[in-house]
């Protein structure tokens, strides 16, 4: 087990140079350029070329890398060119990531189980108006667009209503951080687990099915095993195993943040930051999370892995 | 299938309770927010999100650490618990122009964009500046001598003027800035626009000097600024932040970076900076000015959410207008109708032909296609009236608009006979139009406006996104690849050769339809140094109505400015251009 774990973690550097490779090519023969960002509309070849040179970005592709490898091995993951100029990488990452993870995490943390439960309800109350209503949850949970969430949200809940002399609201902030434990997380955490509720909700209701019609099911029923004893602990662990796939990823996806939803509410978070990132051609930050997101795929599809052993007593890594 | 039935009824109540949910949920919550509530506890008071509204006397380390530096200042009482009207001398506004967001930087030689800009003509100031009729006024120099030639100015400082941390300014000072302009170590890109018409100054930039040698110290108080030739505008590129004076020893701090403490000279310094959640300016109680400033404390709002929303519940002082909410502040029975101001911007949007590809390089099919476009049903149903359609290339607002000027007029039979006449009236080849955006479908504006295209001339376009680092990357340049895109143009600085020239003359590196015509040359290279004011205005103009009747643009739209006040803000007024203005603003609550 041990010496697998290592095994995998050994080809993270691997993995890594690959990756940076990549995008260090990409973001320097892409199309588009951080200095001509900053020039905005005004032409001039003799300006763009001067300060090019100024950041080393004439210098032959090698040595761009080499020293951008270096410095990184230092600690030194560059700074930022364009939207926050001269600040550096590092910092403008510290200072944002932890508040993505923070908001992903609530928005996780109310939608998963809630998901997981009302999945296993539907899933035993096949065809009742439960199945109904929970399958009915789940169609608007994936279909209806966030961004037009965003804004009916914010006008009932976050606006001051005068009808005739009375004043009703503002029962939310309209936005901004303050941390997890104030109302403020409320709208933008609700608006961010929707989708994980619903997709949740139906893996958990559709894997349930599935187990309750298997055979071994009918045996421990007829062994005499009390209902509750046979669906904790013969159907429901084994219709768990498909949803750790998916609870790794939604958990590395944490990491990939929530853009939109930063965005409306106004979240100094690192989705906003990336977003920024790209469209500027920041080379230096769009470096960082490509690395940052690689290095959390590989640590959680690892850690789905092992909790594999312990869920399926059929798995066994050498 | 009568599952999925039930399955389908169900979901349409849901929709339906999703919004009385949010009504009546919302009305048994009603009394939760106010004080003395048995609920009151649960959600604090969350009306009040403006931070920190007591006013603050200690400024606060610069750039808080945490995202909650904010919940620990201390609550303000509201008087009746539902007025958010903060206490004291408090202004709030949205963040640098109204459109949110960390400005990215603080550093008067690197300010390339209006964000920025906006902090920075507050922090800081320069030798000259706008006054509220953008007027050169004398700034940090108190007068200025032109030699008879116009190359040589020698501008006195005033003894009074002081940084933020108490050190006078001297004439070292201001050389200092502009060589640090200058250095490529600061790896600014529009030092060399505005002041690369100083002597010297590209050679510094270039690496190939020291020192500018066109800026020379005369004594502590006088310095001597010779620039190559007798540009008239020159003052006026001195009043861009660009030239703005800092203190060296805060430059060499060696905080990283340096801006994030700046130690300025302007009416107001910079108290707080918690990045995507507020930057707070306070009044310089030293300022030289002869306008002291009278607010004590402005909040810029970075993030937190609509603005509109936040404006609405008394969070928010001002705010901008979006097209989103201007049907409903734009009808006089709103009582926000009021509080609206509508201002000109120092802007025009074009749409630009290449006049280097088929079939834009006959004048006729520029023509043509340029009376094919409704501009005007396009401003009133797809901008909802807020811009105003171009009759010019020269903005309303600027020195030297032509009222006189018809535009190019909407004749879709015209235009047919103009097609016609041309080399390619047997057929136009098909035309791609490149624009900015990255969403499925272009703006509706594009759409629309390739719809009438085809209806009237029967052109066949196809529209082609690109993301703006790469459209900024391809217009760049003198031979762009593009054959008809769309683009947009703000003033840098208030005179006509900022559009006429550096647009339209032939071989000017933002040409961007290649236009080259001999007598609009001419004229622009002679209203360029002609030192007669009347004189120079005409020759732009005659420049310009030729422009306008060899098409190689279509000027669509001068922009405008929509803002909501709240009418205890005094004297705040929304420049066309970024200039001090915090200093004029007095509350009166």
């Amino acid at each position: 087990m041990l010496a697998y774990i290592v095994r995998r973690l050994l080809w993270l550097p691997v993995l890594l140079i690959l990756i940076s490779l990549l995008t260090f090519a990409l973001g320097l023969y892409g199309p588009g350029d951080p200095v001509q960002v900053m020039l905005g509309l005004h032409t001039n070849p003799q300006i763009v070329e001067q300060v090019r040179k100024e950041y080393g970005f004439d210098k032959p592709f090698p040595v761009q890398y080499w020293n951008y490898v270096t410095n990184a091995l230092q600690g030194n993951f560059g700074y930022s060119l364009v939207k926050y100029q001269g600040q550096r990488v590092s910092d403008l990452i510290a200072k944002r990531l932890p508040i993505t993870l923070q908001l992903n995490l609530v928005a996780v943390l109310w939608s998963v189980p809630l998901g997981i439960a009302l999945g296993i309800l539907a899933a035993l109350r096949r065809k009742t108006w439960l199945d109904v209503f929970v399958r009915a949850v789940v169609i608007l949970g994936i279909s209806l667009p966030v961004i037009g969430l965003m804004p009916v949200l914010d006008f009932a809940l976050s606006r001051k209503h005068e009808i005739g002399a009375l004043g009703i609201g503002p029962f939310l902030p309209p936005g901004g951080w303050q941390g997890v434990f104030a109302p403020h997380i409320i709208q933008p955490a609700f608006i961010l687990g929707l989708g994980a509720l619903a997709v949740f909700t139906r893996q958990t209701r559709a894997a349930m099915l599935e187990v309750m019609n298997a055979d071994y099911i009918r045996t421990a029923r007829a062994k005499g095993l009390k209902e509750w004893m046979v669906i904790t602990r013969h159907a429901m662990r084994n219709a768990l195993i498909p949803l750790i796939t998916i609870i790794g990823f939604t958990l590395a996806g944490l990491f990939a943040g929530s853009f939109l939803v930063e965005q409306f509410y106004g979240i100094p978070g690192a989705g906003a930051l990336a977003y920024d990132a790209l469209l500027s051609k920041e080379y230096y930050i769009i470096m960082a999370f490509t690395l940052i997101a690689a290095v959390v795929y590989v640590i959680f599809n690892l850690i789905i892995d092992i909790a594999y052993v312990f869920v399926d007593p059929r798995i066994r890594y050498k | 299938m009568s599952e999925n039935r039930g399955l389908i009824a169900v979901v349409v109540i849901l929709l339906v309770a999703l919004v009385g949910l949010v009504c009546v949920g919302v009305g048994a919550l009603v009394y939760c927010p106010q004080p003395g509530s048995v609920c009151a506890g649960l959600f604090g008071t969350p009306s009040n999100i403006s931070q920190g509204v007591a006013p603050q006397t200690q400024p606060t380390a610069v750039q808080g650490q945490n995202q909650n530096q904010g919940s620990s200042q201390a609550p303000t009482q509201s008087p009746s618990g539902s007025t958010n009207a903060p206490a004291g001398n408090v202004l709030r506004l949205p963040g640098g122009s109204g459109l949110g967001g960390d400005p990215p930087t603080l550093d008067p030689a690197n300010t390339s964009d209006v964000e920025s800009a906006t902090y920075i003509v507050e922090i800081f100031s320069g030798l000259v500046s706008f006054n509220k009729d953008l007027k050169i006024v004398p700034d940090l120099a108190e007068k200025w001598d032109v030699s008879n030639n116009g190359t040589t100015y020698t501008f006195t400082l005033r003894k009074d003027a002081k940084f933020h941390d108490g050190r006078p300014v001297t004439a070292q000072d201001v050389k200092y800035s502009l060589e640090r302009a200058a250095d490529p170590k600061t790896r600014s890109t529009v030092s060399p626009l505005y002041l690369g018409d100083i002597v010297g100054f590209m050679d510094k930039y270039t690496g190939k000097a020291n020192e500018v040698s066109g800026v020379k110290v005369i004594d502590n108080y006088t310095i001597e600024i010779d620039i190559d030739k007798p540009i008239s505008y020159f003052l006026a590129s001195l009043a861009h932040p660009t030239s703005y004076v800092v203190d060296k020893y805060n430059v060499e701090s060696g905080e990283q970076p340096w801006y994030l403490k700046p130690n300025g000279t302007g009416p107001y310094k910079l108290a707080q900076w918690d990045q995507g959640q507020q930057i707070v300016l306070e009044k310089n109680a030293d300022y030289y000015g002869d306008v002291k400033p009278s607010v004590d404390r402005i909040e810029f709002v970075l993030g937190g959410g609509s603005a509109m929303t936040r404006y609405e519940n008394g969070d928010l002082d001002a705010v901008r207008v979006t097209i989103a909410d201007i049907d409903r502040v734009s009808d006089p029975s709103n009582p926000l109708n009021k509080e609206l101001s509508i201002t000109p911007q120092l802007s025009t949007s074009f749409l630009v032909f290449n006049t280097r590809k088929p079939p834009f390089d006959d004048p006729k099919v520029r023509m043509a296609f340029a009376m094919s476009v409704d501009r005007q049903k396009l401003n009133d149903v797809v901008f909802k009236k807020m811009a105003v359609v171009a009759t010019g290339i020269l903005p309303q607002a600027f020195p030297g608009f032509n009222p006189n000027l018809q535009g190019i007029p909407y004749d879709p039979e015209g235009a047919k006979k103009l097609l016609a006449e041309s080399k390619y009236a047997s057929g136009l080849p098909d035309i791609v139009w490149s624009t900015v955006g990255g969403g499925g479908t272009a703006g509706s504006d594009v759409q629309a406006i390739a719809e009438m295209l085809k209806e009237n001339l029967g052109a066949n376009i196809s529209v082609e996104q690109t993301d703006w680092a790469t459209y900024l990357s391809q217009i760049n340049g003198t031979n762009i690849d593009f054959q008809m895109f769309d683009i947009g143009w703000s003033a840098d600085y208030v005179d006509p050769h900022n559009f006429i020239g550096l647009l339209f003359r032939g071989g000017s590196l933002n040409n961007w339809s290649g236009y080259d015509n001999p007598d609009v040359n001419k004229l622009i290279d002679e209203a360029s140094v002609e030192p007669n004011l009347e004189k120079r205005i005409q020759e732009y103009q005659q420049a310009e109505e030729q422009i306008l009747k060899d098409a190689p643009v279509l000027p669509m739209y001068y922009g405008r400015d929509y803002w909501l006040t709240k009418p205890y803000v005094k004297n705040v007024f929304y420049p066309p251009l970024v200039i001090e203005r915090l200093k004029y603003i007095t509350l009166e609550k």
